[in-house]
């Protein structure tokens, strides 16, 4: 019996080796292929020197080839630390530095490549380029590069495996402030208890074709190729959302029966597309997590799409990917709520002191269970604060109802949430206050009718030192990922501070 | 025509995701995606401004890579669009 991911892959591997696994653009990935060239990137790590609980840092979009490098680590009993293919040289070197990761994958052809392989040489890290092909013949050539010899392929998968559950799998970045960087490190026992749920509450099957445009180093896109492969599957692999009708003729054509979005994710296929236009009939689930969905939208989607269950959904990185569910059946009777708790965890509201608050009373989310992180990678600190005797303390606020479900009303902490990312102000806040002429700066969310909310950066200028909203815009542009640069930029002759002088964010937030 | 167009569409991205006014800095044929130019929001915010500023209707299936990847394809694209009208 299978106690982790690289054993229920190989598993599918053994029994359905000529199952489709991944199908991305012009290529597809069997499930044998998946599973030897997992076995190839284990062997290559072995020749390289690199042993258990080391670090690998992984750079790609979404791919098949991410997905063979990531069981492969796995598989090598090393520790994968996959990283977003959008954010900057300077930020990803400073998380495979903080990482200690001894070695980094990545895509020759992201942009961004050269400039980190070089910044990584001066730490001492080897940059390892892939090229990701897309082609029919894309796994066999991804196989060939990783083998020693010719034909030559070597079977290590599992060999290195760790036997206990709490050993480190992976972890994952969910801040890269240099302060207070949070790596999530989330065990072997995590990554599969948290797969097991959402399998069984989705009913996934080898029967299911996924369609996935969430990056995979992110949880929630790293739960839905978790659970396929786990499932026995088909996943079909997209790179984004920005071409929502491509998205909707997949649906069609590869007869997908689930897809998974955050709330911009459906805003956007249902602001630009007609859904009747397609033949959407496979369509049996659909999957919302990344933040509330507003109520329109919701409505929308069954209205559009009824025969699709719908399941909303909360979860955060720290507890590998999901913590509650709404199911389907009581959508219409529990309008906006989180639903339950996925089976396996327990989720309780506590005030500050620590103590359970009744039904109908606000506290903070806390959840235990298998599938809370181990902690954050080399931040003690942050770890003590956001694991309290035994419980997760989410940071985010909200209540449970006579039946116990769950409603969430906000966040205890400062938090953005634009699209599917949660993102730290201040990670934001340090970039800018390094730019000449900026004497402070405080960032927060707007409200965006795509993304839910919007970075917005109230800065105040440096008396003698004229700024204008493009040079802050530009200088953002080289320094912070899309998704964290702000899109409004103010100027303020003073932010608003407490007495003692703390920054009064609620305040700026109201402005 | 395609010159014009290219300029104005050019001029766009360059303002608003490049936030310069130089022309060096966007090759006509680079990839907006790939080069991490725009995202999904920015492809949504350009097909808002074909649509808007230069007039062309942007119907769903023309909502593809091959019309609207690169600044010279928006521009093949709009030209069609334009000629066909």
């Amino acid at each position: 019996m299978a106690t982790n991911l690289v054993e229920l892959l190989e598993s599918v591997a053994l029994r359905r080796p000529r199952d489709i696994a991944l199908e991305w653009h012009g290529s597809r990935w069997l499930y044998r292929d998946l599973s030897t060239s997992a076995a190839c990137v284990a062997a290559a790590l072995a020749r390289l020197g690199i042993g258990r609980g080391e670090r690998v840092a992984l750079l790609t979009k979404n791919c098949p080839q991410y997905a063979s490098l990531y069981y492969g680590t796995l598989a090598a009993g090393c520790v994968a630390v996959p990283l977003n293919a959008l954010e900057q040289a300077n930020v990803l070197v400073r998380q495979i530095v903080h990482s200690g990761a001894r070695i980094a994958f990545g895509d020759e052809n992201l942009p961004q490549w050269r400039e980190l392989a070089a910044q990584l040489h001066m730490h001492s890290i080897p940059a390892r380029p892939l090229a990701i092909e897309d082609c029919p013949q894309a796994a066999s050539r991804f196989i060939q590069a990783l083998s020693p010899s010719p034909g030559g392929v070597e079977d290590t998968a599992g060999r290195a495996m760790p036997s206990d559950p709490g050993t480190l799998a992976c972890i994952l970045y969910t801040s890269g402030t240099t302060a207070d960087p949070k790596g999530v490190m989330l065990s072997h026992g995590n990554l599969f208890s948290n797969t097991a749920s959402i399998t069984a509450y989705l009913n996934l099957s080898r029967a299911d074709v996924g369609l996935c445009a969430l990056p995979f180093h992110f949880s929630y896109g790293n739960s839905v190729l978790q659970t396929h492969l786990a499932a026995g599957a088909r996943l079909v692999i997209e790179d984004g959302l920005a071409f929502p009708h491509v998205i909707l003729q997949q649906l069609q054509d590869r007869a997908v029966t689930g897809f998974a979005g955050v709330p911009s994710s459906y805003a956007m296929l249902l602001s630009r597309c007609r859904l009747a236009q397609f033949d959407l009939r496979a369509l049996r689930y659909l999957t919302q997590a990344g933040g509330p969905m507003p109520r329109h939208l919701v409505q929308q989607l069954r209205s559009e799409l009824p025969h699709a269950l719908l399941y909303l959904m909360y979860g955060q990185t720290e507890a590998t990917a999901r913590l509650t569910y709404l199911p389907p059946a009581r959508l219409e009777h529990k309008p906006g709520s989180a639903g339950i708790a996925v089976p396996g965890v327990e989720i309780s509201i506590r005030r500050s002191d620590g103590a359970e608050m009744p039904a109908g009373e606000i506290g903070e989310i806390c959840a235990r269970g298998p599938n809370i992180m181990l902690g954050y990678w080399r931040n003690a600190g942050a770890t003590a604060a956001a694991l309290r005797e035994g419980w997760l303390c989410t940071g985010d606020l909200g209540y449970r109802d006579a039946e116990g479900y769950l409603y969430i009303v906000g966040r205890a902490v400062d938090m953005i949430k634009a699209g599917a990312y949660r993102i730290s102000p201040q990670e934001i806040e340090e970039v800018i206050a390094a730019l000449p002429g900026v004497e402070e700066v405080c960032v927060s969310g707007v409200p965006d009718p795509l993304l839910g909310q919007a970075v917005r950066a109230l800065i105040v200028p440096r008396s003698g030192h004229p700024l204008d909203e493009r040079t802050v815009k530009a200088y953002c542009r080289r320094l912070l990922a899309p998704y964290k640069r702000p899109q409004v930029v103010e100027f303020a002759s003073a932010l608003p501070r407490t007495a003692s002088g703390k920054l009064q964010r609620y305040k700026v937030a109201a402005q | 025509m395609a010159n014009e167009l290219q300029q104005k569409i050019q001029r766009f991205i360059l303002e608003n995701y490049l936030f310069t006014d130089d022309p060096a800095a966007l090759s006509p044929d680079e990839s907006l995606l790939k080069q991490g130019i725009v995202d999904s929001t920015g492809m949504m915010q350009i097909i808002a401004f074909i649509e808007e500023e230069l007039g062309v209707p942007v119907a769903d299936e023309e909502m593809i890579p091959e019309n609207l990847e690169s600044v010279n394809k928006i521009v093949r694209f709009a030209l069609s669009k334009l000629q066909t009208a």
